[in-house]
């Protein structure tokens, strides 16, 4: 049964269905899996076998009847609190039914893991995690992304299907990029977000799918929706591109494979480009981290600050103490900023249907020393990877991260972004460029999932 | 006077105001932090706003009303 495991998600959802796959060997098959590839990759924080059979007995006969899936660790279990990755995550959390968690209950998933993420949502690499850092299985010395480290790394190595993120700058597509995945960023409230400890306070985080293709995004992503995400013809499709860094300071690897799939999608849907102007977009990206970090100061007093867990890291204590410094002025500005920003957006979808960029500038870089080297120089991967990731967090525009080519044995993938609620038409663009290619880099997959030999602990 | 971008001149001061205690090491993480934010939300607070329409509490789920 372990094959089924290299199915897609709605391979394994149909199998099912037809009564051609055992759902109850699906689910031991994972669990076997995880048993032998989880040690090298991290990627996988808890199993609760009890609780997953569980879910399967009582499993409805909805879209994902018996299929395995994993849930990033930032979203509580009716048996488990989210950990959020961290030893000290300022509120006590507790048990509950996720909006996540509820959604694939009522589709008949069945939750086999939770995923590992990087301490406080806080990075875009994964590097630091209360559990020890998830690893790419591309290499596994390299960063798998974050925060949604252990969803990617999970779906990378095929350990399941499918995962339930959260993006809150990017946190869904910068690991869908670096592990070579499709991963959906929702337009803003339309994916379940009940249950989540910021739930009604932030103003960025999303739930979304983290899955081998857009096809099973789609599965998934309506799933987390409550609604069907129905496939369309995308063309011909008007293809946005900004000159400037988020496309241009780029390694060169990884802009010729992004250029080169912008032509994949113009020529898949008889498209067009079109040079667009987004002239907020510098401060744009200053404005989410802005935002989201005073966000998060309603649980923080200088008393709290000061008693924090002694094994949340040096770098995670540092950054929380320096979030009561930023000034409120700046979150002022940043609002305004905001405004521009959604005005323009709103202009710029008048005339273009998507607007593609690199997710990501340069592939994942070592776990170890998590910088890039880009054309300006070197910088740390999170500086790096903001500047293309916010804006959709800040807007509440859907976003999408696409595979897109290889660099170095590692993934190269492309982001789209669309008008407020045009989810379906990322998902169907997503599609244009798999046909493009032949599906090429959607069923690449690592030396773990290829059935190469254990990964050494 | 001119805006300081030292993280002496404002960490310290900050963290004293609030009653924070901070290690060396937090202390590096927060010169750090300071060192990357600061120049630009100076740039951010030297944007002119003043033609920004009032959007109070945007829907983010839908783009903007027309102005």
């Amino acid at each position: 049964m372990s094959e089924a495991l290299d199915l897609s998600l709605r391979e394994q959802a149909a199998a099912i269905a037809a009564g051609e796959a055992d759902p109850a060997e699906l689910l031991e098959a994972s669990l076997e899996r995880i048993g032998e590839r989880n040690p090298a990759l991290n990627a996988v924080v808890e199993t609760f076998p009890e609780r997953s059979w569980e879910m399967l007995a009582a499993a409805p006969a909805g879209p994902l009847h018996g299929v395995p899936v994993v849930i990033k660790d930032e979203w509580p279990l009716p048996w488990r609190a989210q950990r959020f990755g961290a030893a000290d995550m300022l509120v006590t959390p507790s048990p509950g039914e996720s909006g996540p968690y509820r959604a694939l209950r009522d589709a008949g998933a069945v939750i086999v893991g939770v995923g590992n993420m990087h301490e406080l949502g806080a990075s875009s690499t994964g590097s630091v995690s209360v559990y020890g850092p998830a690893r790419n299985p591309w290499d596994t010395d390299r960063c798998p992304g974050g925060s949604s480290s252990g969803p990617a790394a999970a779906v990378a190595a095929r350990l399941v299907a499918g995962a339930v993120g959260a993006d809150g700058i990017g946190s869904i597509r910068y690991p869908a990029a670096y592990c070579g995945l499709t991963g959906l960023k929702p337009t803003f409230g339309r994916s379940a977000m009940a249950g989540h400890h910021m739930a009604g306070v932030s103003t960025t985080i999303v739930s979304g799918p983290l899955c081998p293709d857009a096809g099973d995004c789609r599965l998934l992503g309506s799933v987390l929706f409550g609604e069907e995400l129905k496939a369309g013809d995308p063309g011909p499709l008007r293809i946005g591109i900004v000159r400037g860094e988020v496309s241009e300071d780029v390694a060169p690897a990884v802009r010729e494979a992004c250029e080169a799939a912008i032509e994949d999608l113009r020529r898949e849907t008889d498209g067009e480009v079109r040079e667009i102007e987004l002239p907020e977009l510098a401060a744009a990206t200053l404005a989410t981290v802005l935002i989201a970090n005073s966000e998060s100061l309603g649980d923080i007093t200088p008393e709290r600050l000061n008693n924090l867990d002694p094994e949340l890291s040096p770098l995670g204590r540092g950054l929380l103490k320096y979030r009561v410094l930023l000034p409120a002025i700046a979150t002022v500005r940043s609002q305004q900023v905001r405004t521009l920003a959604r005005h323009t957006l709103a202009a710029v979808f008048e005339d273009v249907d998507v607007i593609a960029w690199p997710t990501v500038p340069a592939v994942a870089p070592p776990l170890e020393a998590p910088v890039v080297e880009l054309p300006s120089g070197t910088l740390t991967a999170d500086e790096a990877n903001v500047r293309g990731g916010a804006l959709a967090n800040l807007t509440g525009i859907p976003a999408i991260s696409v595979p897109a080519g290889s660099a170095d044995g590692l993934p190269v993938a492309l982001q789209l972004q669309a008008a407020w609620g045009r989810d379906e038409l990322l998902l169907d663009a997503a599609e244009a460029i798999e046909r493009a290619n032949g599906r090429r880099w959607v069923e690449a997959v690592p030396p773990p999932a290829r059935g190469a030999e254990p990964l050494e602990a | 006077m001119e805006a300081s971008n030292t993280p002496d001149d404002f960490i310290p001061a900050g963290l004293a105001a609030y009653g924070i205690e901070a290690d060396e090491i937090e202390l590096a993480v927060m010169g750090a932090a300071h060192a990357l934010f600061w120049p630009p939300i100076l740039e951010l607070l030297a944007l002119d706003t003043s033609e920004v329409p009032a959007e109070p509490a945007p829907d983010l789920s839908q783009a903007p009303p027309s102005r």
